[in-house]
């Protein structure tokens, strides 16, 4: 099968680049083992700025509303970070005083929402804190083994959204703020909006324990843009090898289709970093499975850690080698059609950020280069 | 009477400790237990977790041997919820001198050790795991037990006969009258309380680190201080101990356990200060992995959990630098017979095996000097927990049709299960999924068990000692905890170290799918919840 | 030496990080209270299980089997194949009478083929159904699929001198449902593949695939079947053809689950079966063309079915529908019909069936195709029973559209 590019990688990073591609014309094919780390997305579009417009459009195009204020969002535990671009799920706020009193409002049984820490966080900064717990015979019923879990209450939240906020209000005494888990709009987007709307108090949505459903919303968007577009998204396969000839990749093979190679003029690597799989470790390497690309590292694998878990760990930082464009490197040699994004570059390419930002950023990056070059 | 005075002052939560504690309780006297840290966070919580048959020691060590058989059936019968009667295998390879196979089985039958030489087709049917080149195979009754589970058991039942425990409590010195021992000082590392405690006899069971203390009470014990370096793999490879049929030597012991199974161990001399200190070099890693390979090949390939590091509380005798020909024989000391210090005992050496006989011993002595005329009831009594053998009978028993959840509780607390049946039901809430922990058995370890930190709950639970290694039960479980203790701040230090601790573990072995859960547990509390 | 190069476990349930994607994909668990999901059924029990058989849950059975799990996990754990082996493995519970008339696709086939116009009219009665509903807990809101009173096989069996005469030929897995229930589908494969200029020719003597016993507690004689399928296979690969099928199911059954359930060794024959449409798709690609009717004018909807997401085949029957001049094409978005082979049959299970389709039916209702397309006929009979829009496979559609 033939298509202008194919990407391996249905994360955050390939998926950009495929729907900018797409929306340029190109016919593209994503590759995606399994699905990806914006199941775990925090909902900050970390180390990016303002959005450009091209960014903006992109995201509006798939329904995916965003907004950029620079301050601090509230974490699920408790305590403030730094945020900037974030899905609109997420507030901002110029500081950590957020209100003067807060209801925070958990699921009774649901273990995943952090409600005694945000109370103590909030409380450092001189907000009073309620918290109140739901019990919703709804969740009970599909709860299994005892286990309660973000997604599996957003699913009922979409149908029941109404009686929470009902009993929010019973609740509601002279509190200016309630603060809610993230486990809203999983298939219906409006809801969080609409909740905003219904209650008379502010509404701060926290994260919970993942998976995250703004994050799993913000994937199922993404793909159902890409696929609207006219790509295809080969869901649940994986990349095992390329095939190569003097710098220039002409196919690769998946673990689906055998013997039936994705042909393509430009492959884009987007397959994430040790938990993806883009990158892989043993005790003497950490390498890149698909291309066998060059991945800079100490040998000594001592140094690949740090002993505090809190540091900064250097094998998180490690990723592929690229050239200035982007384009891999293989035993030293650039492949001239083959180009690296997202989280498989680690931090080798620190002026393009990190996280979601790096994703963005890179993809950007290349799809310019292919568009410029025909 | 004065609340802080007892008959005797144990100090050390290991199972020397635990074990005597009971014995003493057991026997009327009122007691004490100290520990600077939590249970068993020395030598009992850092071995194998092999119930030896004594088949080990056989030929080197014939007091041992018998010592550790004699104590292997006693276990069987008052710990049942702390042991998994697996039986072992000790494995002749082409490598290995089939010649020693007469003598080793020789020594267990003279030592009293059920020994049996198997087809090795049948050891293979056995147990599917082991090295299929195998050309001899003996068969003995090894096992294997869970120190945390005994070491906690020990201690609830001491309770449960009046005693005292002091957890997270530090002996900073002694109370002295002329040449008698009157009582200890110590200091709370929790709440940062000094706190003074009288006892006409005070038992220094710290392991090694009984050096330490007898220092202070001003007499030298000489320790020996030897490394062994363990690993974890992430699930049961095998289902039998396997052994290697030759002299003792590095990594020849795989034992299942639980969910897991470890293998080892190393040898090192390390100097006495290293003691709290104790790292897994990346040589000790590749030497267990090579060895481990041998007694079960598909460990080249299986999951690495984690990398830990005990120190063998050996008395020091003579000068073999390795450590390995010291007698693991049990040594009580009667200060006041050695040194001339009164109220002071020591009891060191043996094996967590051989707690009970070591415990027992140690209490003769105490009550001797106190005059106590009592026999020792340990080797008949089960411990709570232990009163049914099997833990499906326990399940049933309690619940008719038990959850996945439920039937590991069963597994874990024995009989005591009965005391998480509830009608709320929020107790069957899920914490830890790996090993199947429920709100209902967390909070019956917080209520019963003295719990302040999140490790010394993964003692008593087995939270976050699963594949994910805390990555998601720890924030849960530390909500239960806030709850418990009515205080958030010290949870999310507490959540801190714990994550730091599980870490110390992991990076060690820091490759594959243990980098992989690394950077995902990176990624959920740094930018994900933001700890 | 080997030091922990790769690690790897039996379905490699070691590769799991805890995410818990794949509960957040699982049909089955958001319908369905008593199943304890993916997760704890797949890797977390697999270890418990290690430690002792006693941990195995009967709740297991309520899997369908569907693969979203595995499709969904970025680990690339094999989560369904940990729960049904671990089925296969401890559950000693002998299947209920019902089960195995339900597996026993071909027996039934063979046995109802020549009354089929009266087991038709008896299965439909009002009467039947009640009955089968109270004595075998056989869902009494479900239609059985109609019994064609001649087979398939016969069928091609008096045409194999004019299919030899292609000049490339090609072997053909019809399967239970095609040969008893809707040889048209065989029919029009053979169209399809004969204005390609290939013959086709039946198997000697093919058995069912065996999915049906797999999932109704029948391990032992789905071996044998697949056992039996391999030679047969075995033996058409070594006269050099490729073997094509209609059905998603048979197909993954047969590359898949026959080693990675079964045990049965099919590394021979393995690679030369195909879907059709792959197998059609790729003969274009190679040159071959076909010729489509000016005036076919259709609105379709494809559902990718789960054993053909598993597989990542659905790419080949979307090319090639929106091939035809024709096709008016929209994707469905990937979701579950319910139906999951024998599972919505089964009187405990239809509502979690029903419920499990739901978003599915309500997709398909708002884009009002004329026709659903889809590679599977468990699907069809589902999305027949629950919408009222006509099923039929990409093949079908194809010879319809055809020249």
């Amino acid at each position: 099968m033939r298509f202008d590019t194919v990407i391996m990688g249905g994360g955050l990073a390939g998926m950009i680049a495929g729907i900018a591609l797409q929306q340029a014309g190109k016919n593209t094919a994503i590759v995606s083992m399994g699905q990806n780390a914006l199941h775990f997305f925090s909902g900050t579009f970390e180390s990016l700025k303002e959005p450009d417009e091209r960014l903006a459009a992109l995201f509006s195009a798939a329904g995916i509303r965003v907004h950029y204020r620079e301050g601090v969002r509230l974490m699920p535990l408790g305590t403030f970070k730094k945020a900037a671009l974030s899905l609109e799920d997420i507030d901002i706020f110029p500081n950590a005083k957020i209100a003067r009193r807060v209801l925070i409002v958990n699921f009774l049984g649901y273990h995943d929402f952090f409600s005694s820490f945000l109370a103590e966080g909030l409380e450092k900064h001189g907000i009073e804190c309620r918290i109140r717990f739901l019990s919703l015979p709804d969740l009970d019923n599909t709860k299994a083994h005892g286990e309660m879990r973000s997604v599996q209450i957003a699913r009922s939240m979409d149908r029941i959204w109404e009686k929470v906020v009902q009993e929010i209000r019973l609740m509601l005494r002279d509190e200016d703020t309630v603060v809610l888990p993230q486990v809203f709009g999983l298939s219906d987007t409006t809801v969080p909006g609409r909740i905003r709307q219904s209650l008379p108090a502010r509404v701060v949505f926290a994260g919970t324990m993942p998976p995250s459903v703004p994050g799993i919303r913000t994937q199922i968007q993404l793909r159902r843009r890409y696929q609207l577009l006219g790509g295809t998204f080969l869901m649940g396969d994986e990349a095992i090898r390329a095939h190569e000839h003097e710098g220039v990749v002409h196919s690769i093979a998946t673990n689906n289709l055998d013997a039936h190679y994705l042909e393509a003029d430009s492959f884009i690597l987007a397959t994430g970093g040790l938990f993806s799989k883009g990158l892989r470790s043993n005790p003497f390497q950490i390498s890149e499975p698909i291309l066998g690309l060059d991945v800079d590292h100490p040998e000594n694998r001592n140094n690949w850690y740090n002993p505090a878990f809190a540091e900064e760990q250097p094998y998180m930082g490690y990723g592929v080698k690229t050239d200035a464009q982007l384009h891999a490197v293989k035993e030293g040699v650039t492949l001239k059609n083959v180009y690296a994004i997202g989280s498989i570059l680690g931090n080798t390419r620190p002026e393009l950020g990190s996280g979601a930002g790096l994703a963005i950023n890179s993809a950007f990056a290349v799809v310019d280069t292919l568009l410029a070059e025909k | 009477m004065n609340p802080n005075e007892f008959d005797v002052i144990i100090i050390g939560g290991g199972i020397t400790g635990a074990g005597t504690q009971r014995d003493c309780a057991m026997r009327g006297l009122r007691t004490l237990l100290i520990e600077r840290s939590d249970i068993a966070t020395g030598a009992t919580g850092r071995n194998h977790g092999l119930l030896h048959s004594g088949a080990r020691y056989a030929v080197n060590d014939a007091e041992s041997a018998e010592e550790c058989i004699r104590e292997n059936m006693i276990l069987r019968r008052i710990a049942a919820h702390c042991i998994d009667e697996t039986d072992g295998l000790f494995i002749t390879l082409p490598e290995d001198d089939l010649g020693y196979q007469q003598t080793f089985v020789d020594a267990c039958k003279k030592a009293g050790i059920g020994a049996e030489i198997i087809d090795p087709e049948l050891a293979k049917r056995l147990e599917p795991s082991v090295n299929p080149d195998l050309i001899g195979a003996v068969k003995v009754p090894d096992g294997s037990v869970d120190p945390f589970r005994l070491c906690a058991a020990n201690m609830l039942d001491a309770k449960l006969h009046g005693g005292q425990v002091r957890l997270h409590t530090e002996v900073t010195g002694f109370i002295r009258e002329g040449d008698t021992i009157k009582g200890v000082h110590t200091l709370n590392h929790q709440t940062g309380e000094e706190t003074d405690y009288y006892a006409p006899i005070t038992v220094n069971s710290c392991g090694i680190w009984g050096q330490h203390i007898a220092e202070l009470a001003g007499v030298r014990v000489g320790m020996f201080p030897a490394k062994g370096a363990l690993l974890i793999f992430a699930h049961r490879v095998n289902n039998m101990v396997i052994n290697r049929c030759r002299k003792p030597s590095n990594a020849d012991i795989l034992v299942p356990g639980d969910t897991v199974c470890v293998i080892g161990t190393t040898s090192t001399r390390i100097p006495f200060e290293e003691c709290d200190n104790v790292a897994v070099t990346p040589d000790e890693v590749t030497l267990l992995i090579t060895e481990g390979a041998k007694l079960a090949p598909s460990l080249s390939e299986t999951r690495i959990l984690r990398a830990y590091a005990g120190v063998r509380p050996l008395v020091s005798a003579d000068d073999d630098p390795s450590g390995r020909n010291i007698s693991r024989g049990i040594v009580c000391l009667d200060h006041e017979e050695r040194d001339g210090l009164k109220g002071f005992i020591t009891i060191t050496g043996g094996k967590l095996m051989t707690y009970r006989l070591m415990a027992e011993i140690a209490t003769d002595l105490v009550c001797r000097k106190l005059a106590v005329n009592k026999a020792c009831t340990t080797a008949e009594t089960p411990l709570p927990g232990s009163e049914e053998k099997s833990y499906e009978a326990v399940a049933q028993k309690v619940w008719e049709s038990p959850t996945t959840a439920q039937k590991a509780a069963a597994s874990r607390m024995g009989t005591r299960a009965s005391r998480i049946r509830s009608a709320n039901r929020r107790d069957d809430d899920l914490i830890c999924e790996c090993e199947e922990v429920s709100v209902g058995e967390i909070n019956a370890a917080i209520d019963r068990m003295d719990v302040s930190t999140l490790t010394d709950l993964r003692r008593r639970t087995r939270v976050g000692m699963g594949t994910c290694q805390g990555e998601f039960c720890a924030c849960r479980a530390a909500g239960l905890l806030a709850k418990a203790h009515g205080c958030v701040e010290r949870e999310r230090k507490d959540l801190a170290d714990f994550l730091q601790e599980r870490w110390k573990g992991n990076f060690p072995i820091g490759w594959g799918d243990t980098l992989r859960e690394a950077e995902y547990t990176q990624w959920i509390y740094k930018h994900v919840l933001g700890l | 030496m080997k030091l922990q190069e790769y690690t790897t476990s039996a379905h490699n349930f070691e590769e799991c990080m805890k995410c818990t994607v794949c509960t957040a994909y699982c049909p089955v668990l958001q319908v369905n209270p008593l199943y304890p999901g993916p997760k704890q059924a797949g890797p977390d029990g697999e270890r418990l299980r290690l430690k002792d058989p006693y941990f195995f849950n009967y709740a297991l059975k309520y899997c369908l089997n569907c693969k979203r799990c595995e499709v969904a996990c970025p680990s690339g754990v094999k989560v369904a194949d940990l729960i049904q082996s671990a089925r296969i493995k401890y559950d000693t519970h002998p299947p209920k009478l019902r089960d195995q008339m339900l597996a026993s696709t071909d027996f039934m086939g063979k046995l109802a083929r020549p009354f089929a116009p009266i087991v038709n009219a008896v299965t439909d009665l009002g009467v039947t159904k009640k009955t089968l509903d109270m004595v075998l807990d056989i869902d009494h809101r479900r239609t059985f699929p109609k019994y064609s009173g001649r087979s398939f096989e016969g069928w091609l069996k008096r045409r194999s001198k004019e299919q030899a005469a292609f000049p490339e030929q090609v072997a053909y897995f019809h399967g239970c449902y095609v040969n008893y229930n809707y040889p048209q589908l065989g029919k029009d494969l053979v169209k399809v593949l004969n204005a390609l200029g290939v013959g086709v020719q039946l198997l000697d003597d093919e058995k069912c695939c065996g999915i049906a016993m797999i999932a109704n507690g029948m391990a032992r004689e789905a071996a044998k079947h697949a056992q039996h399928n391999v030679d047969v296979l075995g033996k058409a690969v070594s006269r050099g053809l490729k073997v094509v099928t209609t059905s998603s199911t048979c197909t993954l059954t047969m590359r898949d689950e026959y080693p990675e359930l079964l045990k049965v060794d099919n590394s021979a024959v393995r690679d030369s079966l195909l879907m059709a449409t792959r197998f059609i798709y790729e003969k274009l690609e190679q040159g071959a063309t076909l010729k489509f009717r000016a005036d076919y004018h259709k609105k379709v909807a494809y559902h990718t079915p789960c054993h053909l997401e598993k597989l990542g085949w659905g790419v080949f029957s979307e090319r090639l529908l929106r091939m035809i001049p024709g096709v008016e094409f929209t994707m469905l978005a990937s979701n579950c019909c319910g139906m999951s082979g024998t599972y919505g049959f089964k009187k405990e299970n239809y509502e979690a069936s029903q419920a499990i389709g739901a978003p599915l039916f309500e997709q398909i209702k708002a884009v009002n195709p004329d026709v659903v397309a889809c590679d599977c006929e468990t699907c069809k009979w589902q999305i027949e029973m629950s919408t009222g829009y006509p099923v039929m496979n990409p093949i079908s559609i194809l010879a319809e559209a055809l020249e």
